[in-house]
């Protein structure tokens, strides 16, 4: 029965196709340092899945956010584990991330053909940047407030457009309420929607490039 | 690279390849075993460390350092160096170059080399920009004070409750009575026989809500005589500690909010044991919390008593000493029980303490006012305070 299941499934799906061409494919013979790519992958699910629990219960208004941290740590069953996975995971993410691209460039695996790869990779980089800031400021107590009123002020110096760029983060002249909205939203909803779409074109490019070999000596 | 090393490269690839492992299993089996080491690190630290706790953010409170996330640091150390007018040079023509030069990369370095004894610059300018960003990181780490005066946050309910229960004894005792109950206020500067109706009467609490109350506390009622105490009005309170008076009023004199048990258990002064000797630890500095402090404190009216430790209950007044071990006649006792002294009047001003409290203070007293339960443990009550031994009756 299963068997007949699975006939019919692949007819339609072409599931043995993508075995073949996704898992059942040779690669060069590897280190550990190239497992930090999918390290960074499950650190993304990890912070997806426990940030869809958060966002249950947070709420994103100068009046509220502060308590439903509160709540979330002190009432709802097991919070306390979501949060705290939440908050760790965002650094060993950038951490990982780092790590990775620092692999990438030693091991000269951005050259021909993987040029895309890292350019997508990149842009990876700066938006798991990007999650680290705007998730900072959304439990609005005192470590938050200060740390975003002292970090939009350094987009803010910059010459001509600096005192503009520091409004649109802020939505005004100081971090209030739209400030805490904007961040929720971008930390929610824009970035997230941004990293899926570069991992996917990562993924279809290391699939399709296969990983490189580790350089030889004269490579 | 020119169309003839491109084959070559390819060609190489496929020689490494053939020679390779297969993605599923031998990959995915290190991928995974990563992976799983992460979740449980995740974990570890999720249950181990926590997420410190702290106060929720305050506008006014300006004094706060500010404290970017760890992988910021390098940037905070690095704009240090950038001070005044040429600050922008740090803040922004430094991370565009980074920036552009980390998206370039494959299109400036176009030698075909990857091995990193070919490509010695390039390696070098990475590994010298990485070891700086460490060491900017360390330097932010080492001169960042540490967290102000560690302060304690008070997250749970009853936490905050009994904070601020603390806090009412602290500010508001001295104009609205320990109970909230009001009457004439006696012994405050400026108000001296200003008559203040109860505000934990049914009607307060039924009419003004947590926010109201929140606003009262933090820029009062000038006009009326009740001072401002939120930072940003001149006071000392910080939100956190608005919200724990508010949730302390709260929860003690609105009938329809139920007082948490921990809370009763730990704010209620211990009972005594029958013949025990009361501890200033364990008995009487509950009381003088909730009591005395609000006016017994430094920049009060207070004949110079202090009232924060043992020590100072024991040495310092103009009438000094105030409290004399075994001495029921002790200035405190007398003023407790609402005599007129040369020390002054009736203490607490407005309302008489409970008589089973004052009889704590009494065996206190009485029983060498000790400081710490160990030595209370050691003392024993004069004769007076024991229960009169029952004479055993003959059975009939
Ligand atoms: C210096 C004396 C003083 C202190 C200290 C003080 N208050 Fe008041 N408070 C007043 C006066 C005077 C009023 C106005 C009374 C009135 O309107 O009947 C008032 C009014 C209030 C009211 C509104 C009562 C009403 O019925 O409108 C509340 C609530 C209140 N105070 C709470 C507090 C709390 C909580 C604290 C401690 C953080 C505090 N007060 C400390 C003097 C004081
Ligand atoms: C509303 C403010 C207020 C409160 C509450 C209060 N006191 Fe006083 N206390 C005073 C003032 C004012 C004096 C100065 C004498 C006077 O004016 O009566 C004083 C004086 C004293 C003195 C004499 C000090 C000296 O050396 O002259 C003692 C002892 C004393 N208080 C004990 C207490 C105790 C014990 C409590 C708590 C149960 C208490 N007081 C609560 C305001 C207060
Ligand atoms: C959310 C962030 C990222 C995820 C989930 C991710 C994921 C991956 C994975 C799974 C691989 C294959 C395995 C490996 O080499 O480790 C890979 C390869 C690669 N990544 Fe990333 N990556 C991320 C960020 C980056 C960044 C920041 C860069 C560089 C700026 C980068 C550049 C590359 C390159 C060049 C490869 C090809 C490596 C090779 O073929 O040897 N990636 N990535």
């Amino acid at each position: 029965m299963a068997e007949r299941v699975f006939t019919w499934l692949d007819e339609r799906l072409g599931l043995t196709a993508i075995y073949n061409t996704v898992l059942d494919r040779k690669v060069p013979k590897v280190n550990w340092w190239y497992t930090l790519g999918s390290a960074s992958l499950f650190l993304f699910v990890i912070q997806a899945v426990t940030g869809m629990f958060l966002t249950v219960y947070y709420v994103p208004s100068p009046d509220h956010a502060y308590d439903s941290v509160q709540y979330i740590m002190n009432g709802v069953a097991f919070g306390w584990l979501i949060r705290g996975i939440h908050h760790w995971g965002a650094s060993l993410m950038v951490l990982f991330v780092f790590i990775h691209m620092l692999r990438t460039f030693f091991f000269g695996a951005y050259k021909y053909p993987r040029e895309v790869t890292w350019l997508t990779g990149v842009f990876l980089l700066l938006t798991t940047l990007g999650m680290g800031f705007t998730g900072y400021l959304l439990p609005w107590n005192q470590r938050a407030y200060w740390a975003t009123t002292v970090g939009t002020e350094i987009p803010g110096t910059a010459p001509f457009i600096g005192s503009f760029i520091e409004r649109i983060l802020r939505g005004g002249t100081d971090l209030s309420a739209v400030t805490l909205a904007r961040f929720f939203a971008v930390h929610i909803w824009f970035l997230p929607a941004i990293i899926l779409l570069l991992i996917a074109v990562h993924m279809y490019l290391v699939i399709r490039l296969g990983i490189s070999n580790i350089p030889k000596e004269g490579e | 690279m020119n169309e003839e090393q491109k084959k070559e490269l390819i060609e190489k690839y496929k020689a490494e390849k053939a020679k390779g492992v297969k993605f599923w299993p031998d990959i995915i089996y290190k991928d995974l075993l990563v992976s799983f080491a992460l979740f449980i690190l995740l974990v570890g630290l999720a249950i181990f460390v926590g997420v410190a706790n702290e106060p929720p953010a305050d506008p006014s409170d300006s004094s706060y350092i500010p404290r970017p996330e760890w992988y910021f640091l390098f940037l905070f150390e690095l704009l240090k160096y950038f001070p005044g007018q040429i600050e922008w040079i740090g803040t922004t023509v430094l991370p565009t170059i980074a920036v552009l030069a980390l998206l370039l990369l494959p299109f400036y370095d176009r030698s075909p080399f990857r091995h990193w004894r070919k490509r010695r610059l390039g390696v070098t300018i990475m590994s010298v920009v990485v070891v700086g960003m460490v060491a900017l990181t360390i330097m932010a780490v080492a001169t960042t004070p540490p967290a102000a005066e560690e302060e304690v946050v008070a997250a749970t309910l009853p936490e905050q409750i009994l904070l601020g229960e603390e806090l009412y004894g602290v500010h508001c005792v001295e104009c609205h009575g320990a109970e909230g109950e009001g009457g004439e206020i006696t012994g405050v500067e400026g108000l001296e026989g200003v008559v203040l109706d109860p505000i934990n009467a049914r009607d307060v609490m039924y009419t003004f809500t947590d926010e109201t109350l929140f606003n009262i506390i933090d820029y009062g009622q000038p006009d009326l005589g009740m001072p401002p105490f939120g930072l940003g009005y001149g006071g000392e309170l910080r939100r956190g500690d608005i919200i724990a008076v508010v949730n302390f009023m709260r929860y003690t004199w609105d009938d329809r909010a139920e007082l948490p048990q921990e809370v009763a258990q730990a704010s209620a002064v211990p009972a005594l044991a029958e013949g025990e000797v009361p501890s200033y630890e364990v008995h009487i500095q509950p009381m003088i919390k909730r009591y005395c402090v609000s006016c017994h404190r430094p920049g009060k009216k207070n004949n110079n008593y202090l009232m924060r430790d043992y020590n100072e209950i024991m040495t310092t007044g103009d009438h000094a000493p105030n409290v004399v071990a075994g001495d029921l006649g002790s200035n405190t006792i007398r003023m407790l029980h609402r005599e007129e002294i040369e020390a002054g009047g009736p203490m607490p001003p407005t309302k008489a303490l409970k008589p089973e409290l004052i009889l704590i203070w009494e065996k206190w007293i009485a029983g060498g006012a000790p400081n710490t339960a160990a030595e209370a443990a050691g003392l024993t009550l004069p004769a007076e305070f024991l229960p009169v031994e029952a004479t055993p009756t003959a059975a009939p």
